[in-house]
């Protein structure tokens, strides 16, 4: 469905020396730089996948979204949708896509939401059968009613995404990229957006990209991520096998009975570990253990902490995805 | 076709709406237009208080050079208006990535994005002006120079189209061009007046390169004269032709050229 090459993306900066000085002489002498914001990036998506596109801001999300959806032509590399080149095939393919930036509007801002559908129905030759079923179905899913009738100008943050969202999915696009699509949402909205994209891409085997800071974005939409790094391609796999291969933290969370009957250096003493593999804390009389799954099985954890310590409401957590994505994005990794 | 008609009235059916919603801009834009053309208009009268004649020509055919010339002018003004924001934002602030996802060609949708009815002023000025200086000024009208005045005038349109186009789309590498489209847009100004008053330099300026003066002069000198049509029409069929294919060659390079800005 989706093929991506060695894909690459310089942008041209202008170098300026900081002062007056500086400036005049870039102005007279411009020295450019060339910068690949994406550096040599593969990565192929099955159709009705919902692939999650993550990484620390500047890393090169938006730069790679653009080239699929043929607004950059990229420096070298290829990608092919649906067969298609985006770039160079550009009318025809734009046709098979939805394409939404939660940081801006596609929409025509002083046309009243209603009326903005109705061109875009004609853009994208929508019969009136299938339009109006699509609107219900939009409606529905997305909540479009209440601000149906105002001008996009008007609409809240939230509102808008919604309708960009309706928007990108009129003409059921084949496949969909969202960047950014939560960015800024509350609780609510963000659920009705996840929602909406998890039902077309059940309905209509949609394949979808996109990207997020949202962790929990990821956990719920994507069966697979791409994590990218100052451009360069860091991780490419599903979510388990990173909570496998990263995720052998575990944190062990209880209340004690008494409180004052032991310390941090009881766990650290008693079982021989410390550093990152083992920390402890506490606050709110609760105590967290974290530790590496790996030097002490829990199994052996639960054990000496029940021999040791009275304590009740115990609860044993796998370390989150936003936890491991941390670290990654800390210190880096290799593929 | 009928599809991109259907888009194309839609857009502009919203427009007009839209110019109801902002009616006091509507009225800025009108009232300063008005003094433009009276401050254009009263500086012919004046000239012609203390000579009887200029370059040759009297102040019937002056007057209706001045008003053939706003009517291309008005034409374009009041079609594609869009493209100085091309140069003055668009581009620089990465808008344009909207134009590049829909399966329309962007230039059409840039261009029906906009209907200025601002342009109307200078569309009824020239109309005005061309109609009651007509007759004195010597302008003979028959089926053969009614069709080349038609042609004359969409052709003279494109002219300007083609400059904004072009310099326009310089934006796809600099960013920001509307600084540069002013500078050439401003020369239009020339184009009210015969080129006879000029030195050698700018009337081969506005013939040869920025040719504005076939927007207004040239033509007109057909309609007073019948002399010449190869020229003073034909010229304004090659010049925008060529002006144009340069125009579109330019904007479709920069389309590939595009950066949007990172977000
Ligand atoms: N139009 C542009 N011109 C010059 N440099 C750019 C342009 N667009 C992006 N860049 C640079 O390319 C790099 C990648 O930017 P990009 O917008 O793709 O990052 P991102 O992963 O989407 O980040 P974020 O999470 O902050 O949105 C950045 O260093 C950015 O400065
Ligand atoms: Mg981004």
């Amino acid at each position: 469905m989706i093929e991506v090459e060695h894909l690459k993306k310089e942008f041209r900066k202008v170098v300026k020396e900081p002062g007056l000085k500086g400036s005049v002489k870039s102005l007279f002498k411009p020295k450019y730089e060339t910068v690949a914001a994406v550096d040599d990036i593969s990565f192929h998506v099955p159709k009705g996948e919902i692939l999650g596109f993550i990484g620390p801001n500047g890393a090169g999300k938006s730069t790679v979204i653009k080239m699929l959806t043929g607004i950059l032509t990229p420096t070298s590399g290829s990608c092919t949708i649906n067969g298609k080149d985006p770039a160079a095939d550009r009318k025809r393919y734009v046709k098979e896509i939805g394409v939404v930036f939660g940081q801006r509007t596609q929409l025509w801002w002083d046309l009243p939401l209603r009326e903005t559908y109705g061109v875009l129905k004609e853009v994208y030759s929508v019969p009136d059968e299938k339009y109006q079923k699509r609107m219900e179905l939009l409606n529905e899913v997305l909540e479009l009613d209440d601000f149906i009738g105002s001008p996009v100008r008007t609409l809240s943050l939230g509102q808008r995404m919604r309708a960009d969202i309706a928007a990108s999915l009129l003409h059921s696009p084949k496949v969909l990229f969202l960047d950014e699509p939560t960015i800024g949402l509350d609780v609510v909205v963000k659920n009705n957006i996840r929602n909406a994209i998890m039902e077309i891409n059940r309905t209509e085997k949609t394949t979808v990209i996109l990207t997020t800071h949202d962790i929990s974005d990821i956990e719920l939409l994507c069966s697979r991520i791409v994590m990218v790094d100052k451009g360069h391609k860091v991780y490419d796999g599903s979510l388990d096998a990173l909570k496998s291969k990263y995720g052998i933290m575990r944190e062990l969370v209880f209340q004690p009975e008494i409180a004052e009957n032991f310390s941090e250096k009881d766990f650290i003493g008693g079982l021989k570990l410390g550093g990152e593999d083992l920390t402890v804390g506490h606050e709110n009389g609760k105590w967290r253990v974290r530790f590496n799954s790996e030097k002490i099985p829990v199994k052996d954890m639960l054990s000496y902490t029940l021999s040791h310590i009275e304590a009740k409401d115990i609860s044993m957590r796998e370390a989150d995805v936003e936890e491991i994505i941390r670290r990654l994005y800390k210190e880096g990794v290799g593929v | 076709m009928k599809r991109i008609l259907k888009i194309y009235f839609r857009l502009l059916s919203q427009n007009i709406k839209m110019l109801m919603e902002y009616r006091i801009d509507f009225l800025t834009g009108a009232f300063s237009f008005i003094i433009d053309q009276v401050v254009g208009i009263g500086f012919i009268f004046i000239i012609f208080s203390q000579i009887p004649e200029l370059a040759g020509y009297t102040l019937d055919q002056i007057v209706f050079i001045y008003g053939f010339s706003l009517i291309p002018k008005g034409l374009d003004h009041m079609f594609t208006d869009n493209l100085w924001s091309v140069g003055y934002f668009i581009v620089q602030k990465g808008d344009f990535d909207k134009y590049l996802t829909r399966p329309i060609n962007p230039l059409f949708h840039i261009i029906a994005e906009k209907f200025q009815i601002d342009a109307a002023g200078e569309l009824i000025m020239g109309i005005i002006l061309v109609c009651i200086s007509a007759g004195s000024a010597g302008v003979v009208f028959t089926p053969l120079s009614v069709v080349l005045l038609i042609v004359a005038i969409i052709f003279a349109s494109l002219i300007y189209t083609s400059i904004k186009l072009g310099t326009a789309a310089l934006a796809f590498w600099i960013k920001v061009s509307g600084q540069v489209t002013q500078v050439f847009y401003m020369t239009n100004e020339f184009a009210k007046y015969p080129t006879t008053i000029y030195s050698d330099f700018i009337r081969t300026v506005i013939t040869y390169i920025v040719p504005f003066a076939f927007t207004g002069y040239y033509p007109c000198v057909y309609l007073f004269t019948g002399e010449n049509p190869l020229f003073n029409i034909g010229g304004v069929v090659i010049v925008s032709s060529v002006l144009m294919m340069i125009a579109l060659t330019i904007w479709n390079r920069g389309l590939k050229a595009y950066e949007s800005a990172g977000s």
